[in-house]
Formats: C-alpha cells, sequence, structure tokens
C-alpha cells in the first residue's frame, strides 16, 4: 500500500501542471509536446481507474469470438491473457476461420475498440 | 540534433547553379521523422534543403522525390521547385536535394483556427482538388524509379498492410476484420493507373493567406488507384476535430468531388472511395502501431510516438463505421 494520493490521482497532478503553467512558460514549438505529455497522463489515469475489468471484458470476448474455452483465470492475469487471446483472434480472421460470421466479429469488435475509446478518447465514439 | 550539411558546400551548389548567394546559415526544422530539413539561409534568399540522415541507406527515395518534385511541377500542381540533388558523399554529405523555400504554414491547427487563414480555408477545399486532379493526371509509368504495383491496387494494399503489421507483431483484432473484410468486398475493378502521392492530407499542404501555396513531403508517392488519395485524404484523423468536414478539416466531399472532376479528375465511384477510405483507416491504424513500435524499439524514442499506441483505436472505430459494422 502507499500513501495519499493515489496513483491516478498523481497523473491528474502532473497532468494540471503540463497542461497549466509549463504549457504556458515552454517556447510555442515546444507547446504541442507538452500538450500529448499531458494528454498521457489523462489517459493513463482513466486506465488506472478502470483497472483490470476492461480487459476481462475483451478477454471474454476475443475467447467468445475465436469459439475458445471461456476464460477461468484470476483477475490479474488478463491484460496479458487478452492480449494472447486478441493475437489468436486476429490470426484465425486473417486465415478466414471466420468468414462467415465476419459481419457479427466486426459488430463485436466495435465494444472493444469502444472499450479502448473510453480510456484513450472518451467522447470519440458518440 | 545532427551535424548539419556543411554551409560551404551548399553555398557553392548554389553558386554553380546561378548567383553565389553569399554566407549561408542552415537551421535544422524539426517535425521531419525519417529525413532531416533545414532551413538554408543567405542574406536576400531562402532555400530548403531535404536529406537523408547521414548513415542511412535510403539513396533512391531521396533522389525519386527530387524527380517527383519536378515531375508535379510540370503537371503544374503546387510543389517548391527542385534545384539539385547530390548522391551519398557529395556536397550534403548523404544524400539529399535543395528546393526552393516556399512561405507559408502546414500545422493543422493554426489552418483550421486562427484568423488570418479564413480566406484560405475558404479556397482550400477547390485547390487540393485541383492539385490532386494534376497529380493524378500523371502517368507513373513515366516516373523512373517509382514502384507500381502489378495487379490490383486494392489486394496490393492489403498485402503491404498485412505484412506490416506482421513485422510489428501487435495483436488488432479489429484491424485484421476490417483488413479481411476488404479482401472479401474489393473495390469494382479500376484500370486506372495514376501517380499517388501516398500522404496526401492536412500536415503535408503549405498554405499562405491565399490557401494551398505547395504539396509536400512526397516520399510515400507510388502508382496506384488514385481513389486512394481521395480516401486519405478525407479520414477523421485530418480533420483535427472539425469532424462534419470531410476535407482537411475545411471542406464538404460533395464539392470536393466537383472540383476535381472539374479539373479533369474522374469521379470515383462511391463504393470504390468508401473501400479506399476503409483502407485509409486501416493505413493509419497500422502507422500508429509502426510508430509506437519505434518508439519501444528505441529506433525514435519519443513520448510523441508512444502515445500513438493509445490512438490506433480511433481509426479501428472510423474503419468498422465506414465498413456499417460499427
Amino acid at each position: 500500500m502507499q500513501d495519499s494520493p493515489s496513483a491516478p490521482e498523481l497523473l491528474d497532478a502532473v497532468a494540471a501542471y503540463l497542461f497549466g503553467e509549463l504549457r504556458e512558460s515552454v517556447p510555442r514549438e515546444e507547446r504541442f509536446r507538452v500538450l500529448v505529455a499531458a494528454n498521457l497522463c489523462t489517459v493513463v489515469a482513466r486506465e488506472l481507474r478502470a483497472g483490470v475489468e476492461p480487459s476481462i471484458e475483451d478477454l471474454r470476448l476475443f475467447r467468445h469470438l475465436s469459439g475458445a474455452e471461456e476464460p477461468g483465470s484470476s483477475p490479474e492475469r488478463a491484460p496479458a491473457e487478452a492480449r494472447r487471446a486478441a493475437a489468436e483472434l486476429a490470426g484465425l480472421i486473417r486465415e478466414g476461420a471466420l468468414d462467415s460470421r465476419l459481419e457479427e466479429t466486426m459488430a463485436a469488435l466495435a465494444e472493444h475498440v469502444r472499450r479502448k475509446l473510453e480510456i484513450a478518447r472518451p467522447g470519440y465514439a458518440e | 540534433m545532427p551535424e548539419p550539411p556543411d554551409s560551404e558546400a551548399v553555398r557553392s551548389v548554389l553558386a554553380e547553379g546561378g548567383d553565389d548567394p553569399g554566407p549561408l546559415r542552415l537551421a535544422p526544422i524539426p517535425g521531419g521523422a525519417s529525413r532531416e530539413v533545414y532551413l538554408v539561409e543567405g542574406d536576400t534568399d531562402r532555400w530548403v534543403l531535404r536529406r537523408d540522415p547521414p548513415g542511412a541507406q535510403s539513396f533512391a527515395p531521396l533522389e525519386l522525390e527530387h524527380r517527383l518534385l519536378g515531375v508535379a511541377a510540370d503537371a503544374r500542381v503546387p510543389v517548391p521547385r527542385p534545384l539539385r540533388f547530390e548522391p551519398q558523399g557529395g556536397a550534403f554529405g548523404s544524400p539529399g536535394f535543395l528546393m526552393e523555400h516556399i512561405a507559408g504554414d502546414s500545422l493543422a491547427p493554426r489552418l483550421l483556427r486562427r484568423e488570418e487563414y479564413a480566406a484560405a480555408r475558404q479556397r482550400l477545399g477547390t485547390q487540393l482538388a485541383t492539385a490532386l486532379a494534376g497529380i493524378h493526371s500523371i502517368d507513373p509509368g513515366t516516373v523512373s524509379g517509382l514502384e507500381v504495383p502489378h495487379g490490383e491496387a486494392g489486394l496490393a494494399a492489403c498485402e503491404l498492410w498485412e505484412a506490416e503489421l506482421d513485422r510489428i507483431g501487435e495483436p488488432l483484432p479489429a484491424v485484421e476484420a476490417g483488413l479481411r473484410w476488404l479482401r472479401l468486398n474489393p473495390p469494382p475493378r479500376s484500370a486506372r493507373r495514376a501517380l499517388v502521392h501516398g500522404d496526401f492530407r492536412l500536415g503535408n499542404f503549405i498554405v499562405d493567406a491565399d490557401g494551398l501555396a505547395a504539396v509536400i513531403d512526397w516520399e510515400l508517392a507510388h502508382g496506384g488507384d488514385p481513389v486512394e488519395d481521395i480516401g486519405w485524404l478525407m479520414i477523421r484523423a485530418w480533420r483535427f476535430g472539425n469532424d462534419d468536414l470531410p476535407v482537411a478539416g475545411v471542406g464538404t466531399l460533395e464539392s470536393f468531388l466537383e472540383a476535381y472532376e472539374e479539373a479533369g479528375g474522374s469521379r470515383p465511384n462511391p463504393q470504390s472511395l468508401r473501400w479506399w477510405e476503409a483502407m485509409a483507416n486501416v493505413k493509419w491504424a497500422v502507422i500508429c502501431a509502426r510508430q509506437a513500435r519505434d518508439h519501444l524499439d528505441g529506433v525514435r524514442p519519443s513520448h510523441e510516438l508512444a502515445s500513438l499506441g493509445r490512438r490506433i483505436c480511433e481509426p479501428e472505430w472510423d474503419l468498422l463505421q465506414v465498413i456499417g459494422a460499427g
């Protein structure tokens, strides 16, 4: 355990500094890079707040689409397992194994993409 | 910052081509990812020098870029007039070329928001359509060294981005599904082969108060289906927040296509345009993944490139929307 502030709260503080004070004081040509850094802090803060839940949902989705068994693993392994399941699903799609239900697969994958956007770019999918 | 080329050697190249410009100052222009770009300033004139980073092995592409600028200028496409190309070990050290300096701005947020560009924004859509029709009037077979894929341009694009995804190693099932759909639903066969700019988008246009001053960054040019350039131009990434204006965040598709036709371009079939717009989103998603990978591999450590790893989902979403699967 760490003392307060929490990790996302610390990132909020860094983001506020970068967006505010620092951006105003750097040369014009550096501002965009400061903005990118500030924005990354807000993305990572949202990612930490969301926890493993999005990975668990993605893992379930990928395995379902691949026709693999439902996951029975521990939550902390979900991000790594979701990446593996994504690779497996990507391979099946490339081979054409899901051609007969490609439209449904894409509609389901939109939910996965929406989960990524909620962290990385809220509002983009509206 | 890398060591700039020898200013006296640059001066002698300019002197050979005409008048001695006098002593020169060279200052790097940031932003070029794979090339070095320098502003060359004399007492009365300015030029731009573009060269490979010393040690990089891409001799042909910069020479090709130099040639393409000449061909484009002949077709009356607004470009910086190319001056001398120098090979490896020449006056610029590594392969590179000098070109005319075009005054103006290329940064999208400034172009889209500033009052001083209000008139330019009114004209830009039509000017881009005219310039693109000019580019597409060029027969790629006449440009030596230009890559022209055999067979269907659409299939070649699928193969290209699948191979790049494999090299990157990032699992992106939504992109794979889009690519699969693109393979299964090819656009109508197009007999047209044109010079394709390959990166025709806001950011690669120099704009002044009167609108389009030059189309730059020709390093991705190739022969192919001209609709590819229109699909790439219109993706959401290049609208910079002006989401309802698909043409570079300044114009509507319909007025662009009218101007493109007026300037001699042939109006794309809607199915073909949708296909290339979907493909453009695949391409941007893969490029984002590539840039993030370049950061991770230490090729170009940069938080800007790293951040693109969290932007892959944007073109993924648009890809599914364009296909109609969102």
